[in-house]
């Protein structure tokens, strides 16, 4: 047994490196756990580890801030663990220093447009229907939209509290809308969007009633390059034209 | 400023502790996770082209460890490594997934092309980055052949300690410990706190 563990203590370099097939690094994961001096040199490889994807930076592409900065209005965050910090007992379990929890894996199969997809998809499942209605919420449009090369991202805070974020894609001529914060409406009024060109105003769609402080996106088509998007408080079915100072006008991002 | 800067959010911000930005994200605030995007989108899309070679792929990749980092920011805890170290572990570890799940045989050679210069602009954060690529070039330089091919083969190439042994026709137990070796004079060189 002596002789397996000195083998497998060699195993931390390539460890650090995932150079380890699954079965290997579940068998060196288990002799970890009980060897503080194999956890303290597999921290340090790791930290060196860093130090060589540091060295590996290039900037990254043009258009990928925008989709991820987009992606992670529709992505609900992992709640924190309870009891796994903090706690002198869990502190040093080495085991988990590198594979779970801070890797949970996605499918590999999921492309990036699909994670995007896949979030929006979850928020709209979970919105309220009955208020979607003079809105196009096909969520494969909504997708199309977060996954255009050409998307923009912007956010503007309301005078009401929280803030208005709408992505919009040029080419697609569409733009996305979602809000974090607004404060809850009674029954007999509901947050409408507009699309505010020169002079005119466009109903763009009523937004859902949030749900855990944000509104499930909205889709609204027909944008222009000169368009500003603004949101007002109106009565439960909405107007066909503004009745009320708007809480929030953004220029688009176009 | 960034369209997604929140109202409290003042430039400075990317001067920040990657740690603390990381406490802030996890309770939701857009504004650290610029910040920390713009730390770390460059390393994380850097290792993972390094790897995965092919820079649609690549970004691909990056975009999901991105997201990753965002929805997972609560799991990251301090008392175990830095926040670098946790996002750049989440990247790596995904690159490595995307290249064992592949059966392209083919597309193995390709990948074991040396690692690519990095890329210099005049912004500060990259002339930073590229210091801090120098040195590293530096303490690779200070290993022997065998350990700095193994570990690089190993790391930016992506392949498993037996893979590289057989690239380099060498015995197995030979490049686990070569790799063990030239990791602890690579961490002693660079004076890495862990």
């Amino acid at each position: 047994m002596r002789l397996n563990g000195r083998n497998l203590h060699a195993l931390a370099g390539p460890y650090a490196l995932d150079a380890l097939d699954d079965l290997e690094r579940e068998r060196f994961e288990r002799h970890l756990r009980g060897c503080r001096a194999c956890e303290s040199e597999v921290r340090g490889f790791v930290a060196t580890a860093t130090a060589l994807a540091m060295a590996a930076a290039v900037p990254p592409p043009a258009g990928l801030k925008a989709r991820v900065l987009a992606a992670t209005t529709v992505t609900r965050q992992l709640p924190p663990l309870l009891g796994a910090r903090g706690e002198e007992g869990t502190r040093s379990r080495p085991a988990r220093l590198l594979r779970s929890p801070w890797a949970p894996r996605l499918a590999l199969a999921v492309g990036a447009a699909g994670v995007a997809a896949a979030a929006v998809l979850a928020a709209v499942q979970v919105s309220t229907q009955d208020q979607l209605n003079s809105v196009e919420t096909h969520s494969q449009d909504i997708a199309a939209v977060l996954a255009a090369p050409d998307a923009r991202i912007a956010s503007a805070p309301t005078s009401v509290g929280g803030s208005a974020i709408v992505v919009v894609s040029r080419t697609e001529q569409k733009m996305v809308f979602t809000s974090a914060g607004l404060p809850a409406l009674p029954s007999t009024q509901v947050y409408e969007l507009w699309l505010l060109g020169p002079g005119t105003a466009r109903p763009a769609g009523l937004l859902p009633a949030p749900v855990g402080g944000k509104t499930a996106p909205v889709l609204a088509s027909g944008v222009r390059a000169d368009d500003k998007v603004g949101v007002t408080v109106e009565p439960a079915g909405g107007t066909s034209s503004p009745t009320t100072t708007p809480i929030v006008v953004m220029a688009l991002p176009l | 400023m960034g369209p997604f800067r929140s109202a409290h959010g003042p430039a400075q911000r990317s001067d920040q502790d990657l740690d603390n930005l990381l406490t802030l994200v996890a309770r939701g605030d857009q504004g650290a996770f610029e910040a920390v995007y713009d730390r770390m989108a460059g390393p994380v899309y850097g290792v993972i082209r390094k790897v995965l070679r092919d820079p649609a792929q690549s970004e691909e990749v990056a975009q999901e460890v991105l997201l990753e980092v965002w929805r997972t920011a609560s799991r990251f805890d301090p008392s175990r490594g830095s926040a670098a170290t946790w996002v750049l572990t989440i990247a790596h570890r995904r690159a490595i997934d995307r290249v064992r799940s592949e059966t392209a045989a083919s597309q193995r050679e390709l990948r074991s092309a040396p690692p690519e210069p990095v890329a210099v602009d005049d912004t500060a954060e990259s002339v930073e980055a590229s210091l801090e690529a120098e040195r590293v070039r530096r303490c690779l330089d200070g290993l022997t052949d065998l350990q700095r091919e193994s570990i690089t083969l190993a790391y930016y190439g992506g392949y498993s300690y037996p893979q590289v042994a057989s690239l380099l026709d060498t015995a197995l137990g030979t490049i686990k410990t070569r790799i063990r070796d030239g990791l602890i004079r690579l961490r002693d060189c660079l004076g890495v706190s862990w």
